[in-house]
């Protein structure tokens, strides 16, 4: 049943009235004195609490009491310990799950921001198609399930409606990992950075899609990941050079990964950027492109011992050039940063 | 610096929520010792609790949080988020009335800030069931029942066991490593390893590494503490390429200040900032012309008195709490 359809045909008769509820009495809310932060209940909201306390209290399983669950989540998703409870009448009345994950994606639609019905969600999905017997098909036929289909589909309206939707992410990475997606993600990934190159969880979830599925005995991984990532981060920074998630990608995956590539391949690359007519003017203009060269210069001096004394002499003077013009508002930073170049 | 927050303003606001909450305010309703927690903390952060709160208040209040104390012990001790549960003595199956991390460590913190001595708290019953809530990855679900699981409440069981001074509760160590894989590709702290590196989890991860002694464990701390500095654009943001949020004032300072870097801020641009969400109505809101919630209000507060801590109340960036309440209790645990 829709949530709206729900509230039109029940709305209109309160519980105490209902013939199915005659043998429930509620159980009130004990406030006492002293009661912080009280709400101004609705009438409606203190009734359904009231029926709610009541079958909980006892544990009662049944579809009344899964309705009630229901129109309670429906006003407060919060609610901590009706999910709980929740999942356990779903599985103890065998309720059809596909009907339960509609249900949950109504929720979120009114909640984007509520963290349980993610969780419930997760308890549904791997109920619904355990992860070992996955694993027996393909990629291809698990995208294909209808299961996944209906959660890729969800995610991607999620997404969709807010880009940066935390949980969305978050739930997402859960469902790539457990089933094994990682083909379909980067491709995912790569539309989401296309559609919009700041959009930072996109950027995270590339590293996600590349890292978290790696083989270790794969050989040259790092320098083929690294080689074929600097150049896909060229590109994006083209685009827009004065965005932060590009930057901090590239820098950040290579200082873990193949932190000598930070010199060898990156910082040419980069140059070659800046010294470009089309791109010389916005380069020269962000704080990513110099804060970049000075991870590059402190990985490279550190590696490279007798170039040290050069590479600290041009960051002294790029951290005043970001002081005093390019990043001022980080400017105790960078004069903190410049001190403790010779340390480093 | 001078200090022009509407304190009188934000004192009523702070005082009428205690007193009541709109109906719109519903989806509170398991938090209300949250929303309860963070008014006090405003109130005291202006200095203005005791003026605020008769003695009388003060006790009925502490009876009311003592209320939602679970009385039984086992897996779901410790205290509720609110009284919607119903009475205890009605519950027959456990999981109806069910303890909360979150609500524990905002009880504990509410009952400091009104006075109490905590004595009437099971405090064994709260680091046992503290111990069941602990995954084997080292990370902690809020209550039994749920897979709801990440950094917020690893923070909330370290806020307990430091203020109760018994860890008995937590695997230090289990703990620790699953915050160190938490360390992200840029410096920044996540909810789970290779999720999005996030302010409020940088919070969490970097307060409870603190509270157990073991910012040592983590990872890059100089990343670390250049990625918090780098969410400033004037107030701060919770992740790259997002807008300031008033909250992170808190969430984000508070890690900065942990962390040593309260001398790299531009404190005057996160003030501007913070005074930018001001509401007329008292509180302030998330963004500058935004409603105003006890959330936000409490933690931009808070995260004021960071950029100018001569002219309040010292805070403490690991507990919400004032520093002379912490010493308070502390003196008043080496008497027993």
């Amino acid at each position: 049943m829709r949530i709206e359809d729900s509230e039109q045909a029940e709305e209109a008769v309160s519980l105490a009235q209902q013939a199915e509820w005659q043998d429930i009495t509620p159980i009130e809310q004990d406030e006492g004195e002293g009661s912080m932060c009280p709400i101004a209940y609705t009438d409606e909201y203190r009734e359904l609490m009231g029926y709610l306390r009541a079958v909980m209290a006892v544990g009662e399983v049944s579809e009344r009491a899964l309705a009630l669950t229901a129109r309670v989540i429906e006003e407060n998703p919060g609610h901590y310990t009706v999910w709980v409870y929740r999942k356990r009448l779903v599985e103890e009345l065998e309720s059809d799950i596909a009907k339960e994950l509609d249900w949950v994606s109504e929720i979120s639609s009114k909640f984007p921001k509520n963290y349980q019905l993610w969780h419930h969600r997760e308890s549904l999905v791997t109920r619904l198609w355990a992860p070992s017997n996955a694993q027996s098909v393909s990629e291809d036929q698990r995208v294909t399930n209808p299961v996944l289909r209906r959660e890729l589909q969800f995610l991607g309206a999620a997404i969709d409606e807010d880009s940066k939707n935390f949980h969305a992410w978050s739930y997402r990475q859960w469902l790539i990992s457990t089933y094994a997606l990682w083909t379909q993600e980067l491709v995912f990934v790569d539309t989401m950075i296309n559609q919009d190159v700041r959009n930072n969880s996109a950027w995270n979830q590339r590293y996600f899609a590349i890292l978290a599925n790696r083989d270790p005995s794969a050989v040259h991984f790092e320098a083929d990941m690294a080689k074929s990532e600097i150049e896909y981060v060229v590109e994006h920074i083209k685009l827009a050079p004065n965005n932060d998630s590009p930057w901090s990608y590239v820098t950040g995956l290579l200082l873990r990964h193949a932190p000598s590539m930070l010199y060898t391949d990156l910082l040419p690359r980069i140059k070659q950027l800046a010294a470009d007519n089309a791109y010389q003017a916005a380069m020269t203009l962000t704080p990513f492109y110099w804060s970049a060269l000075l991870d590059i210069y402190e990985q490279q001096a550190a590696d490279h011992p007798d170039t040290k004394k050069q590479l600290v002499e041009e960051s002294r003077a790029i951290c005043d050039q970001l002081a005093s013009e390019t990043d001022i508002i980080h400017c105790r930073y960078w004069n903190f940063r410049k001190t403790s170049l010779d340390t480093c | 610096m001078v200090v022009d927050l509407e304190l009188n303003a934000h004192a009523r606001y702070f005082k009428f929520c205690l007193n009541m909450l709109p109906a719109e305010a519903v989806s509170q309703d398991a938090s209300r010792m949250t929303v309860a927690h963070l008014c006090l903390v405003g109130l005291a952060t202006l200095d203005r609790l005791n003026d605020s709160l008769s003695e009388t208040q003060r006790a009925s209040m502490v009876d009311w949080i003592y209320e939602q104390q679970i009385p039984r012990a086992g897996a779901y001790a410790g205290f509720r988020g609110g009284s919607l549960f119903g009475p205890h003595s009605s519950c027959t199956y456990a999981p109806a009335n069910s303890a909360n991390l979150a609500a524990t460590y905002s009880a504990l913190c509410s009952l400091l800030l009104l006075g109490d001595s905590l004595s009437r708290v099971d405090k064994r019953a709260i680091t046992s069931a503290m111990r069941q809530l602990q995954l084997e990855s080292g990370t902690f679900v809020p209550h039994p029942g749920t897979n709801e699981r990440d950094p917020r409440f690893i923070y909330c069981a370290c806020a307990i066991s430091a203020i109760l001074d018994d860890w008995s509760g937590v695997d230090k160590d289990a703990a620790t490593r699953y915050i160190a894989e938490c360390s992200n590709y840029d410096g920044g702290m996540t909810q789970a390893r290779f999720q999005e590196s996030h302010g409020g989890h940088l919070y969490c991860c970097v307060a409870s590494l603190s509270l157990m002694g073991r910012l040592d464990a983590l990872p890059d701390r100089r990343r670390t503490l250049k990625w918090a500095l780098f969410r400033q654009s004037g107030g701060y943001h919770g992740r790259t390429n997002k807008v300031p949020d008033v909250c992170y004032s808190f969430w984000i300072g508070a890690a900065i200040e942990m962390l040593g870097g309260h001398d790299l801020v531009d404190l005057g641009a996160v003030a501007y900032f913070i005074r930018q969400c001001e509401a007329d109505i008292g509180g302030l809101a998330k963004w500058p012309g935004y409603r105003p919630d006890p959330l936000h209000a409490s933690l931009g507060i808070v995260g004021y008195s960071f950029c100018c801590p001569e002219k309040f109340p010292r805070m403490s960036p690991e507990l919400l709490l004032p520093e002379s309440v912490l010493e308070a209790h502390r003196a008043r645990q080496t008497q027993t």
